[in-house]
């Protein structure tokens, strides 16, 4: 009658150990054969580091079902793999928002959740975080970066006041245009790679895409 | 009198793509199956629901009249001479785009919603007071496109706005389907449709000629040629409507020849 398979969540952000690496071994090591999520609390991880994690539960017989964490960029990268994310925004958004921010240039994020669809326009005084899809005929614009849970096939303007290490990212990025600071370039023709994200930004006066990095 | 009657908007941002085709052979299908409906034209600008339905000589009062209180309501309904389950509500004139305000169009459709199971608003095209009128009435939605890209651009535009007015469940009817030309990808696939709209798919209209020649003898196609193509879309969106599990029309078999070209078409994307 036990259908639903046990599920023990995995905290990798625990202070005893040196890096959140030696945090999962050591973990697992006790936990045989079991379903787990991953809490990666707010720790920023790259598509290398998740896969390195399931690697590592894979050695130790453990079956990942998904990952949590209060990093965007963990949920992104952890997505654009295909695993099931959740997105974690803490009660207090307010002090947990400020913790992620000290490595950002910009003081506010502004969050929106759903498609953006034809003829709605999304601004965002600081950084903007969408879940959900812009579609064409949409445009989203922010003074700091814009990351999109979703495709951006509108238009999308990170650092519309001239801040040209700005990025934008998505889970798939085929754009009618790009702008970053005073640059603007036309979205790309080919089909994107399916299970990548990707970044827009600019490097040496041109406004380049990239497979998703984030660490 | 009826209780849970369902006020449902007939919706397209852009003209021409199909709105009062389908009120009209709504009204004709959900009436056969024995419910009582009431098509209401909010088209004032460019009215032809009468027209479509053949019932254009036959009316004497408009929603104009009930509002300024010169008529009752049961003058101004025209019922249908076949389909007596049928009634229209025909709009004033394009005047009446001046002074009316949205209370006045949730006036008309609470009276309605007296006699009636089904209330069908034949919206107008575009998104400005036309639209955000007969929106203010109306409970849930039909979302009408064709698979171009401009028609469907206006599509979303209207989605957005009716789900800030949070109009629910809104429904997609994708209208002027040819299969022929989708598996040569000159038309926008289904999937390519239903994937930038994110709504769920209430039914597909193919493209049928028939459509042009019963509208110019003002007699809906779901009427007299049910065995038209387009004719058992409309009939399968109303059972569908009514909460029938119908499968969706196979376009392959309505057009036969383009099987496995538009099965596979189906799974790719060309946007
Ligand atoms: N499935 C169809 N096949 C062929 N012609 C169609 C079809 N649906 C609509 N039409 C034609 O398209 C035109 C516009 O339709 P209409 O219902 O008046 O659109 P709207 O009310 O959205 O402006 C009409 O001439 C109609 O005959
Ligand atoms: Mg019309």
């Amino acid at each position: 009658m036990n259908s639903i398979p046990q599920k023990i969540i995995v905290n990798i952000e625990d202070s005893k150990y040196l890096s959140w690496k030696l945090c999962l071994i050591n973990k697992l090591k006790s936990l045989k054969s079991t379903n787990i999520e991953i809490d990666c609390k707010n720790l920023d991880l790259s598509c290398t580091d998740i896969l390195e994690i399931i690697s590592i539960a894979k050695e130790n017989n453990c079956e990942i079902i998904g990952f949590c964490s209060t990093s965007l960029k963990t949920i992104v990268s952890s997505q654009s793999l295909g695993c099931k994310s959740q997105f974690i925004i803490e009660n207090n958004s307010n002090e947990t928002l400020k913790i992620n921010e000290k490595s950002l240039t910009f003081s506010k994020t502004y969050f929106h959740q759903g498609t953006v669809r034809s003829g709605e326009y999304i601004e965002s005084s600081g950084d903007l975080l969408i879940l959900g899809d812009v579609n064409p005929g949409a445009k989203v614009s922010a003074e700091g970066n814009i990351i999109i849970w979703g495709r951006l096939l509108g238009i999308a303007h990170a650092g519309n006041k001239g801040n040209s290490q700005a990025t934008i990212s998505a889970l798939q990025l085929r754009p009618v245009q790009l702008r970053i600071a005073k640059k603007v370039a036309r979205g790309p023709k080919e089909k994107p790679q399916i299970g990548l994200a990707e970044q827009a930004r600019i490097d040496s006066e041109e406004i380049i895409i990239s497979p998703l990095e984030t660490s | 009198m009826a209780t849970d009657t369902r006020v449902i908007l007939i919706c397209s941002g852009k003209g021409g793509v199909g709105k009062t085709t389908l009120t009209a052979n709504l009204g004709i299908s959900l009436a056969r199956q024995g419910l009582t409906t009431a098509v209401l034209d909010a088209d004032f600008g460019l009215r032809n629901l009468d027209l479509l339905l053949g019932l254009e000589n036959r009316i004497v009062y408009t929603a104009q009249e009930v509002l300024e209180e010169e008529c009752r309501l049961d003058q101004a309904l025209v019922k249908h001479k076949q389909e007596s389950n049928l009634s229209l509500l025909p709009a004033g004139n394009p005047r009446m785009l001046d002074w009316l305000k949205p209370d006045d169009m949730k006036r008309i459709v609470d009276m309605l919603k007296e006699q009636f199971n089904y209330v069908l608003i034949d919206c107008p095209a575009g998104v400005e007071d036309g639209f955000k009128n007969a929106m203010a009435a109306s409970q849930e939605a039909i979302v009408v496109t064709n698979p171009e890209v401009s028609a469907v651009r206006d599509a979303d535009r209207v989605i957005g706005l009716l789900n800030t007015n949070a109009i629910k469940p809104v429904q997609l009817v994708l209208n002027r389907v040819r299969p022929k030309m989708m598996a040569n990808q000159e038309m926008l696939s289904i999937d390519d449709v239903t994937d930038i709209l994110a709504l769920p798919l209430l039914g597909l209209v193919l493209e049928d000629e028939q459509v042009i020649v019963s509208t110019n003898r003002g007699e809906p196609l779901t009427l007299n040629s049910v065995n038209s193509p387009a004719a058992k879309c409309y009939l399968n969106i109303a059972k569908r409507l009514q909460g029938e599990d119908i499968p969706l029309i196979d376009p392959v078999e309505e057009s036969s020849g383009f099987g496995a070209k538009f099965r596979k078409l189906m799974q790719t994307k060309i946007f």
